[in-house]
């Protein structure tokens, strides 16, 4: 749940439950207020009748005015109850209907006689002030609650757009990409720190990927030259007369060793440079021209391991570096030719938006999520598992998608365009 | 032949110097950017061995110098910097060929044997070995006067055990040479076994004595019997 809904949520709920609670007690005490208004009312009516009573020694005549009543009735001594107030029934005999009233039920003595007097007022009037004031209250309660709601969902997003502005170049965020991240201006506090924290950390990512790239970049490149000055040392070493079976074996192992060794150098290098995007010179490629030029190419290992290849071309052309083009196929190629079986099969089926590698192998499926990671080869393989790495770092550069699938217990890598 | 190494790395100075000094030619050296600046200046070569990243100064400032010079030495770039732009950048400045280190100092030979065949000869592109005679520009080979067919790898296998001929060929190198670097061939080299056959055996019925010698595990000599 969102930041924002959740705190809406939260607010409306709380806010709600406040303002129905201050309703509620409004409304009682304005309850309060009117009915002791009334009271009072009732209790100078009861003294202005005490008052007649005590200088006129009579009752005062009953009356029916001003939404107030007044009766009395005599009553013997032991059959009074007390005075008291209480709410009751007010009969309007003009508009000729039933409305709440307040009374107020009091004796008095005149001439001896005991008389019950009792005060009636109508509480319409009361009743409904009460009533305009609770709905007064119901209404700013329900404004309120909207101008809360807007507030929050529109206040909010606009207040949180810095935030998912840097959300959303967070998610972008490429090491490899020349772009850095920028910071959206932001007039609170929280997310100028937040953007300045992320340029910092970005930045500071940048550079370490830098130093690390450029390390892997000078320690290849330095490797280079004890690699030639191995090589040329073994080439020297062979021309002196005189080895054994057993010595020559051994040399041939350390020429392999070396090999395999500037090899590895040769492709990290590589793979830095197509993350650098360091290699240009796009042309249009023939694909098809290429496909039968490898197949050519690699006639004699196919040969030799009795390897049989179908290629299924249709012309299509795309734009990519020459020197990239061939080391995409021949890793490919290689690769299909390496992992296969001895009188093995390769399909190369070549269309306008696909190029497909099948290839006929000893090896179950293969996990498709490691399969194109640095340095993960099966144990058998002999190679440095970089070829598929670097093929699809090609494919990458040129917005090819690289896959692989196993089907039919064929594995196929399948370039789509 | 008289070449000019320029190295700074000390000991393939020396491998290199061996190699080549072994048949022959004369080889001089320069250790950095002023020394070979110097030589240039005042000698000519047949080809000159060529560093990239010397001490005092570029590579190609060399070749900017002897271009303005007008002078004609084959230049071969050895470089440890597999980059294309230096190659094309290399090539532009008027260098012949361009070898990325490490190599093996049978294809260094064998480069720097066509570079200087190239410009020494002008046009004359034949090779004579005993009664084998080659035309590298038409690709033809004669033993003794009677055309030979070779296959394309058995000719090119031919011109590079002549250039390096008296020395041991890895099998590798001769790989590497054969189909370039860019396959990745693993470490098995047997298939090429069956070219050098062919080739022995076609050299052989064209009445050819039998020069290539199977040095085992390390590879193959071809030697003037």
């Amino acid at each position: 749940m969102k930041l924002a809904s959740q705190y809406n949520r939260v607010n409306l709920f709380v806010s709600l439950i406040v303002l129905l609670l201050t309703g509620v007690i409004y409304y009682l005490v304005i309850h309060f207020i009117l009915t002791e208004k009334l009271d009072k009312d009732l209790r100078i009516e009861e003294d202005e009748i005490r008052a007649y009573v005590s200088t006129y020694h009579k009752l005062p005549l009953p009356g029916d005015f001003q939404d107030q009543k007044v009766a009395y009735r005599p009553v013997k001594e032991d059959d009074t109850s007390g005075r008291k107030f209480s709410n009751c029934i007010y009969l309007n005999e003009k508009e000729n209907k039933e409305e709440p009233g307040r009374s107020l039920l009091t004796y008095i003595v005149v001439n001896k006689q005991l008389f019950e007097v009792t005060v009636v007022k109508s509480r319409l009037e009361a009743e409904g002030l009460g009533k305009l004031i609770f709905l007064i209250t119901l209404g700013i309660i329900a404004f309120l609650l909207l101008v809360l709601f807007l507030l929050n969902r529109f206040l909010l997003n606009s207040l949180w757009r810095p935030f998912y502005g840097m959300l959303d170049q967070m998610k972008a965020f490429n090491l490899a990409d020349k772009n850095e991240i920028n910071a959206e201006f932001s007039k609170i506090d929280e997310f100028t720190e937040l953007n300045h924290a992320v340029l910092l950390m970005s930045q500071r990512v940048k550079q370490d990927y830098k130093e690390l790239k450029s390390f892997t970049d000078n320690a290849s490149h330095e490797m280079m030259t004890p690699l030639a000055v191995i090589n040329s040392k073994l080439d020297t070493l062979i021309q002196t007369a005189g080895f054994s079976d057993q010595q020559g074996e051994l040399i041939e192992d350390i020429y392999l060793a070396v090999g395999r060794l500037s090899r590895l150098s040769h492709s990290l290098l590589l793979l830095a440079k197509i993350e650098n995007n360091l290699i240009k010179n796009e042309e249009l490629i023939d694909l098809k021209e290429l496909l039968s030029q490898k197949a050519r190419q690699f006639q004699e290992l196919l040969q030799s391991n009795e390897i049989s290849i179908s290629l299924n071309l249709e012309a299509k052309a795309v734009s990519m570096s020459k020197y990239l083009a061939d080391i995409l196929l021949n890793n490919l190629m290689s690769n299909a030719i390496r992992h296969n079986l001895k009188s093995g099969h390769i399909d190369v089926l070549l269309s306008a938006d696909q190029l497909i590698f099948s290839n006929t192998s000893i090896a179950t499926a293969l996990e498709e999520t490691r399969t194109f990671e640095r340095f993960n080869k099966t144990s058998s393989s002999e190679g440095m598992g970089l070829g598929l790495a670097i093929s699809r770092e090609i494919c990458n550069l040129y917005g090819f998608k690289l896959d692989y699938q196993y089907e039919n217990e064929k594995h196929a890598f399948i370039i789509s365009f | 032949m008289k070449l000019l190494l320029v190295e700074d790395e000390q000991s393939l100075r020396k491998s290199i110097l061996a190699y080549f000094s072994a048949e022959g030619n004369i080889c001089e050296i320069a250790c950095d950017y002023h020394a070979a600046m110097e030589k240039i200046n005042l000698y000519s070569y047949d080809c000159i061995l060529l560093d990239l990243s010397l001490p005092g100064g570029e590579g190609m400032e060399i070749l900017r110098a002897l271009k303005k010079m007008n002078k004609n030495d084959g230049v071969l770039i050895i470089s440890a910097r597999h980059s294309l732009d230096d190659k094309v950048d290399g090539l532009n400045l008027g260098a012949d060929d361009y070898l990325v280190k490490p190599f093996h100092l049978s294809e260094l030979q064998a480069r720097v044997t066509a570079i200087v065949r190239r410009k020494s000869f002008d046009g004359n592109n034949n090779i004579v070995f005993n009664e084998i005679s080659i035309d590298t520009q038409a690709m033809k080979v004669k033993v003794s006067a009677t055309p030979l067919i070779l296959t394309k790898k058995e000719f090119d296998l031919l011109v590079y055990f002549i250039a390096n001929q008296r020395k041991v060929v890895t099998k590798n190198a001769i790989a590497e040479h054969l189909w370039g670097d860019e396959i990745d061939l693993s470490d098995d080299f047997d298939f090429i076994y069956t070219h050098i056959k062919n080739l022995r055996k076609k050299l052989v019925e064209a009445g050819c004595k039998d020069y290539i010698k199977s040095m085992y595990g390390v590879g193959y000599k071809f030697e003037n019997l």
